[in-house]
């Protein structure tokens, strides 16, 4: 028998792969400081219950993050605080800013595409 | 009833057991960013709220932050996106090994294999930074050592100890950057809410910080005979692939050119045939150069071995 749930959590996965990534880049290509990771969750509403279906937990935001950095798209600097460990700021370089723009063309594609799709338009 | 170390603690043990099988370094760098959300969340929750129940804020932060087994398999799949510096991945290993000479592929493709030549910078330098590191590591120990009856011996050697501790990430970057094993990509902390007694305590009985210090330590007769060994073999090397050269602008200004051996000529290379003579010398410093990038890359990929034993902690 098919677990329901199970497909539902694996479709959502491999959705979220690279819609989380997009996401990412877009609140720190649009913020007009550095971020670090709390800040940008909570941005992102990621853990809140309300939206589950669609966000990711919180603490999957942070490979993405480094993964996006090691790619050239974020940069990050790490600044101490006066307790508690040292807080790492990510934002947008500029391969970052222009990447989003290509990133959110196909982004509008595959909505559009989908769309019809699911609309019954594509014929 | 927890207090919200403990079950920091325990959120991070857990973490760190889902992440079994995973890179010591990547478990590191989990570890530190669970750590970082979690207490940042604390806090501003403390901030926001007045009389807050600490444990029950907690509990719902972990609950936002994801199961550790949820968390593990995240980095698991970063993990796995993401060749360290440098690693050769099997296609760019095939190509190297096939794009160069027919006869022995995978002896002269070290020429265009990037550990080869990191490992060879490494050994270059590591006369620098050994020296550094262990005159860095015996001056701070005796500082210490010698403070510590003081009231400033505390803080001196807390400072020093950090400072290791500094130094053993950096180099971490160092060894991932030029030989390409992966390493922590951020450095571990102390809890700075702790008193300095206890941040002392911890440091001491620490285990990454003494494996530093041995790290420091062993770093400059290590590098003293990577060094010598490295400029023994590439000026010997150098030298007989000159040697062509060489034998040619003696034959044409009707120089001697031999190697003697208490007063016998045993090579003469502006006699007869002396310039095919020097093409086998060049020919035999082409060998020793492709000899010594091997080496480069084995003692490249030992160091790194070694640097993650001593330098990552589990």
């Amino acid at each position: 028998m098919i677990d329901i749930q199970e497909t539902h959590k694996k479709f959502r996965k491999e959705l979220s792969a690279g819609t989380v990534s997009l996401a990412l880049l877009s609140i720190l290509a649009q913020a007009e400081e550095p971020l670090y990771g709390y800040q940008i969750g909570k941005l992102l509403g990621a853990g809140d219950s309300d939206v589950d279906a669609v966000t990711v937990k919180q603490g999957a935001i942070y490979p993405v993050l480094r993964s996006l950095e090691s790619q050239g798209l974020l940069s990050s600097e790490r600044e101490m605080t006066d307790s508690g460990p040292p807080r790492k700021y990510y934002q947008a370089t500029k391969t970052g800013k222009e990447t989003l723009e290509g990133w959110t063309q196909i982004w509008n594609d595959t909505k559009i595409f989908v769309d019809n799709v699911l609309g019954g338009d594509y014929q | 009833m927890k207090t919200t170390n403990e079950l920091i603690q325990s959120y991070l043990g857990d973490l760190k057991t889902a992440l079994k099988g995973a890179d010591k370094a990547t478990v590191q760098d989990a570890l530190a960013d669970a750590e970082e959300h979690l207490r940042t969340a604390l806090e501003t929750e403390r901030a926001e709220t007045e009389e807050l129940e600490e444990s029950e804020a907690l509990s719902a932060i972990i609950q936002e932050y994801g199961e550790p087994a949820e968390i593990a398999e995240a980095y698991k799949a970063w993990e796995s996106s993401l060749p360290p510096a440098l690693a050769a991945t099997p296609a760019a290993r095939r190509a190297s090994s096939t794009a160069n000479g027919k006869t022995y592929p995978g002896f002269f493709a070290v020429y265009a294999d990037p550990r080869a030549w990191g490992g060879l910078v490494f050994m270059l330098i590591s006369i620098v930074t050994g020296t550094l590191y262990f005159s860095w590591a015996v001056t701070g120990l005796s500082t210490s050592l010698g403070v510590m009856i003081l009231i400033i011996g505390i803080p001196v050697t807390i400072l020093v100890l950090l400072s290791f501790r500094g130094i053993a990430f950096l180099e971490g970057r160092l060894v991932e950057a030029l030989l390409g094993e992966r390493m922590p990509r951020r450095a571990s902390f102390t809890d700075s809410s702790q008193p300095w007694k206890e941040r002392l305590k911890i440091l001491l009985t620490g285990k990454s910080t003494w494996l530093a210090i041995i790290y420091m330590i062993l770093m400059l007769p290590l590098g003293v005979i990577y060094f010598s060994v490295l400029i023994t073999f590439l000026s010997l090397a150098l030298g007989l692939i000159a040697t062509p050269v060489a034998a040619l602008v003696m034959i044409n200004m009707g120089i001697p050119f031999q190697v003697l051996q208490s007063g016998d000529i045993v090579w003469n290379l502006s006699g007869p045939g002396g310039f095919l003579l020097s093409l086998v010398f060049a020919g035999l410093g082409v060998l020793i150069a492709t000899c010594t990038m091997h080496l480069a890359r084995w003692v490249g990929k030992t160091h790194g071995k070694f640097a993650k034993a001593l330098l990552v902690s589990d």
